[in-house]
């Protein structure tokens, strides 16, 4: 029960709410001061004081104030609901879902806090919550649509289909005129509708709801789209070629409305027409054809004939401006791109190819570009970046190109020059420059490659740095469906946001985040396995120059920090221009810019896991999550979980080079290690480990393997990691096998950095002749020609 | 090339689309980032109107794991006008971009038209507004001359770092008449039903015939929230 104020003081409490409501956060400070004066103890003030400093950014005063209110006053909804808003704002929405359910006792008929309540389920995806909210919900207003559709959706989500398709035709029923056409919002209710019938199962009923209900559905494409799909669900064969051709008239771009491989012989004709024009993308539209081998190898033949009749030179077509290529310089070009394409693939002849387009027309900016990619793949990150500079150089106002070099850039380890070149299209005001603008802008990609980059160069607090931006990213994203549970309701778009629903269901399963987790946990093992002393970790080699960089880095970090909170000072003091956050919600400044805490972790394999269980739960699927995740339990011991991580890596590929590997540790670890293991664990893992033939020795088994993958370079040296491991005084004859796969056929220049990587990690004597060998092998890559 | 609908799982890619190619000019110093946005404000489009927003998608690219999201070479990414000062119901154009290694191979062309189509399907769209640069040659003429829009104009310092910039605009009309002769050529075809009913078709919502009243006042979507974005989106430029 909200303890009572006098009249005066319950105006002014109200003027506090409105305060708050309107970001006024300082006046309502004052009018709630001025209450608490008389009334120290008065709960609901308390609670909405506590409200206002946490907008002010004062969290951890909010929070204690907060509890005083409450224990001012246990029975006041209000108290209950800040509490829950309080928790709310610092992101842990359990306990915000239990003090709303407090608050939501003692004041059942509060629409605000279902409301909020609500929306928190439906976000933790407490779908059963929800339900019954929204049930109560569309009790207390049920003359309004939006209540309907939403226990709709709710039903939806909780696996319903049939309730939610109910609740829908209850709704229509009440209805007494049939709502107009131009209704946004019935029109959409009745697409909801056609896709619970199919989710249902029944095809038929969805095709006869939509040619009845959805006749003039303002959603006309989506319409015609599933009236095709459901024809051909249905086996009605040519009702459904004919609605498929309705929608190749208005779309022939979208192969999924063809059924066969309807592709254009005319192929001549096309690259005749292309290369008169000088279209320099004439290749990336064709390359889809290349998984067909006839056509891939028609292809350079005609662009061939195309140059060696000259009819280039006659070509009548007016050059236009940004048309970069014609006649035979596109053709050229063609022949270059043809070659460096990973199924065509001859490095030689692309680079000739380049070479004679560049000199038709030196300034082409996507010659220089393709010619930076060929170098990129002969393993030459310098050369490669050095020329997509040059490219982009012929066109800085593009800013593909500029990313393209950057990119480049960090791939030669080159982070400085990269954020410069980037920092040519970013924002000039961001305090903290390019870099706090890619972050604000959630550039994945640079975030990624500056991270992969600062890895390579033993930078491993920058590196980490970069990956948990990406990580953080995601949880935006994740925080970013929130506000459409609302949204979507009242817009009335229904199928967009159960789409999205679904979307955000699996977010972390995203490229984007696995390469930057996966490359996280690497960190984190190799850490584990090398750490380093008294807290250096962030420095790699423990090399002079590299610490006198991080104490430059870190003092202008420390600059940029001060510059930024002298700068919202500022801001704070402009009357008229306050930010939209409100008053002091100044950024939050950064205490490890450079990661250096976070490589310092004295439990980097506790620390990995942040990483690792997004990575399991999303990506099972995925050999290297797998692989990942039994290289940290392993050396946690949880010789239960990584046999899990082992078993579903091998049902995904036995033989692929780690997981052999990963079977044999894992029965040396079980040899060694057992005594620290529960005896119930051991029963399962002893009845669940068959990964290993019972008769046959580990040594056996390795040379087994050997021998059946000696022509792949992995297995190989997979095989011979295990080798050396079960037989220490094999080392010399390890060694010189390891040096031997360049003999193999298939080598590319990669496998031989890590055969090279290897055998250095041994510190073999091989390594020094293995390299030079790899040089002559492949004059043209970085990785074997530099001096270290 | 595949052109398709935006689906939310789309929008990583579409906003590395965006971030690789735009702002299309480099300004130095660039005072202001109008031209990327963050992923909350490609939601607000895909979620708000969610037929008018197209991908281009390379479909030659090799599966590399089974999470591979479709990549992404091109995108449109539009929106009706929330609050149209002059009351009439128009589409307008917040970003379009193709990814260098794909242009002029008319997908700009087709993601414009299929958006074009959807809005006037869907949403009764009259026209369609968008900015550009003056000095964006590729644009200008993919705007004025192959898709016919005309300059409304200039907008004296449109952008922050002081270009001006052609306001343009498109009539969709020819785009309702298609429907409806299409619709009427369809209903020709089909027996039974009463032939080039050209009265009730006029009737179709979002497919106002030419005879029905031209300015359809609209319901106007403001007041739903994500109120930030609608702000924020006003102050930015396609
Ligand atoms: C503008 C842009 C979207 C065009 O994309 P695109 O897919 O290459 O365009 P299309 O192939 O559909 O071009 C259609 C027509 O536009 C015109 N056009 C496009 N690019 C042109 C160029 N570089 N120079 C001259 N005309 C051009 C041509 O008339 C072309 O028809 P044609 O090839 O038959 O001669 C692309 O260049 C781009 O992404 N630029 C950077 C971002 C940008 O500027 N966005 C627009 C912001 S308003």
């Amino acid at each position: 029960m909200p303890q009572p104020l006098n009249s005066k003081e319950s105006s002014l409490f109200r003027t506090v709410v409105r305060n708050y409501e309107d970001k006024q956060y300082k006046k309502g400070i004052k009018a709630a001061d001025q209450i608490l004066k008389k009334n120290p103890k008065h709960g609901d003030t308390l609670a909405m004081k506590a409200l206002i400093m946490n907008s002010q950014g004062k969290t951890e005063e909010a929070f204690a104030l907060g509890k005083v209110a409450l224990q001012c006053d246990m029975k006041s909804h209000v108290c209950w609901h800040v509490y829950g808003l309080l928790y709310r704002a610092a992101k842990n929405f359990e306990e915000a879902i239990k003090a709303y359910k407090f608050a939501l006792k003692l004041e059942p008929d509060s629409s605000q806090i279902q409301r909020d309540l609500a929306l928190l389920q439906v976000q933790m995806r407490d779908y059963q919550g929800y339900l019954v909210s929204r049930r109560q919900m569309l009790t207390q207003r049920s003359h309004i649509r939006q209540n309907w559709t939403a226990l709709a959706v709710a039903l939806h989500l909780n696996g319903e289909l049939s309730e939610a398709e109910g609740v829908l035709t209850t709704y229509e029923g009440t209805l007494k005129n049939p709502p107009s056409k131009t209704d946004f919002e019935n029109s959409e209710a009745v697409m909801y509708k056609n896709s619970l019938i199919a989710e249902q199962g029944d095809t038929q009923k969805a095709l006869d709801h939509l040619e009845s209900a959805a006749k003039h559905n303002l959603d006309r494409l989506a319409v015609l789209e599933l009236r095709a799909q459901y024809l051909a669900q249905l086996g009605q064969k040519e009702e459904a070629a004919k609605a498929y051709r309705t929608l190749i008239d208005r779309n022939s771009e979208y192969k999924t409305y063809y059924d066969g491989d309807e592709f254009r012989d005319a192929a001549d004709k096309y690259l005749n027409r292309m290369l008169d024009k000088g279209v320099p993308s004439t290749f990336a539209n064709l390359k889809h054809l290349y998984s067909n081998s006839s056509k891939k190898n028609i292809l350079p033949v005609i662009v061939q004939q195309y140059i060696d009749s000259d009819k280039s030179a006659a070509n009548d077509e007016p050059k236009r401006n940004g048309d970069t290529s014609k006649g035979a310089s596109a053709a050229y070009y063609f022949l270059a791109q043809h070659y460096n394409y990973y199924l065509s693939r001859d490095l030689d002849a692309a680079l000739e190819n380049i070479e004679k387009a560049i000199e038709l027309e030196p300034d082409s900016v996507d010659f220089h570009l393709t010619k930076a990619r060929i170098w990129k793949h002969y393993g030459n990150t310098q050369k490669a970046s050095e020329i997509m500079e040059q490219a982009r150089t012929l066109d800085t106002r593009d800013r593909h190109i500029n990313t393209k070099a950057a990119k480049y850039q960090l791939r030669n380890d080159e982070t400085e020059a990269a954020i410069k070149t980037m920092g040519m299209f970013t924002r000039a005001e961001t305090v903290g420059g390019p870099l706090a603008d890619l972050h604000d802008m959630q550039c994945m990609w640079f975030l990624t490659e500056d991270g992969q980059s600062y890895a390579r160069q033993g930078k491993l607090g920058l590196a980490l740095k970069r990956f948990t931006s990406v990580y953080n990213v995601f949880d935006v994203w994740q925080e970013d469906q929130f506000d459409f549970h609302s949204f979507s309701l009242r817009k009335g778009q229904i199928r967009a946001y159960v789409d999205m629903m679904r979307w955000e269901d699996h977010l972390r399963d995203h490229p984007f985040f696995s390469r930057a987790a996966l490359s996280a946990v690497g960190i984190y093992l190799n850490i584990h396995d090398k750490p380093l002393s008294n807290g250096t970790n962030g420095i790699g080699d423990a090399n002079g120059d590299d610490a006198a960089e991080r104490k430059k880095a870190a003092k202008k970090a420390r600059k940029e920090a001060q510059k930024a909170e002298r700068e919202a000072a500022a801001k704070k003091n402009e009357p008229n221009k306050s930010t939209k956050e409100g008053d002091g919600e100044a950024k939050k400044k950064d205490d490890d810019p450079d990661g250096v805490k976070l490589a310092a972790t004295t439990e980097p394999m506790t620390d990995a896991m942040k990483f690792l269980a997004p990575l399991l739960q999303f990506s099972p699927k995925s050999i290297d999550a797998q692989i990942a995740g039994f290289e940290v339990y392993i050396r946690r011991k949880k010789y239960l979980l990584a046999l899990k991580c082992l078993l579903a890596a091998a049902a995904l590929g036995k033989e692929h080079p780690k997981v052999h590997e990963q079977i044999v540790r894992f029965k040396l670890a079980m040899e060694k290690d057992m005594e620290s293991v529960p005896p119930k664990s051991l029963e399962i893992i002893k009845s669940e480990f068959k990964l290993l033939p019972e008769s046959t020795s580990l040594s056996q088994f390795n040379d087994e393997y050997l021998k059946k993958h000696q022509d792949s370079v992995q297995s190989t040296l997979s095989a011979l990691r295990v080798r050396r491991l079960l037989a220490p005084d094999t080392a010399t004859r390890c060694e010189k096998d390891v040096a031997a796969v360049i003999k193999l056929p298939s080598i590319t220049f990669e496998e031989a950095r890590e055969a090279l990587e290897l055998l250095r990690s041994w510190q073999s004597s091989e390594a020094a002749s293995f390299k030079s060998s790899a040089a002559a092998k492949w004059p043209k890559a970085t990785v074997f020609s530099s001096l270290t | 090339m595949d052109i398709r609908l935006l689906h939310p799982s789309d929008i990583p890619h579409v906003q590395h689309a965006n971030i690789t190619n735009l702002p299309e000019k480099q300004v130095l110093p660039m005072p202001q980032n109008q031209e990327c946005y963050f992923m909350k404000y490609y939601l607000y489009h895909a979620l708000s109107w969610p037929q008018l927003s197209y991908v281009a998608v390379d479909v030659s690219r090799p599966k590399k794991t089974p999470y591979d999201y479709p990549r992404i070479v091109g995108y449109v990414l539009a929106k009706m006008e929330e609050d149209p000062p002059d009351g009439v119901q128009h589409g307008h154009i917040t970003s379009l971009s193709v990814m260098r290694t794909h242009r002029r191979l008319g997908i700009a062309e087709k993601l414009m038209k299929q958006s074009q189509r959807a809005m006037v399907e869907t949403y009764g769209a009259q026209y369609v507004s968008l900015h550009v640069r003056v000095s964006n040659n590729a644009a200008l003429r993919l705007y004025r001359d192959t898709l016919g829009f005309k300059n409304e104009n200039v907008e004296a310092k449109y952008y922050a770092d002081g270009e001006d910039a052609y306001s343009m605009k498109l009539e969709l009309g020819f785009i309702r008449e298609q429907i409806l002769d299409e619709e009427e050529a369809d209903e020709d075809a089909d027996e039974g039903e009463a032939v080039g009913d050209v009265g009730k078709a006029g009737e179709r919502a979002g497919v106002n015939g030419k005879e029905k009243s031209k300015k359809r006042k609209v319901r106007v979507g403001r007041g739903l929230g994500v109120g930030e974005l609608v702000e924020r989106n006003e102050s930015h430029k396609s």
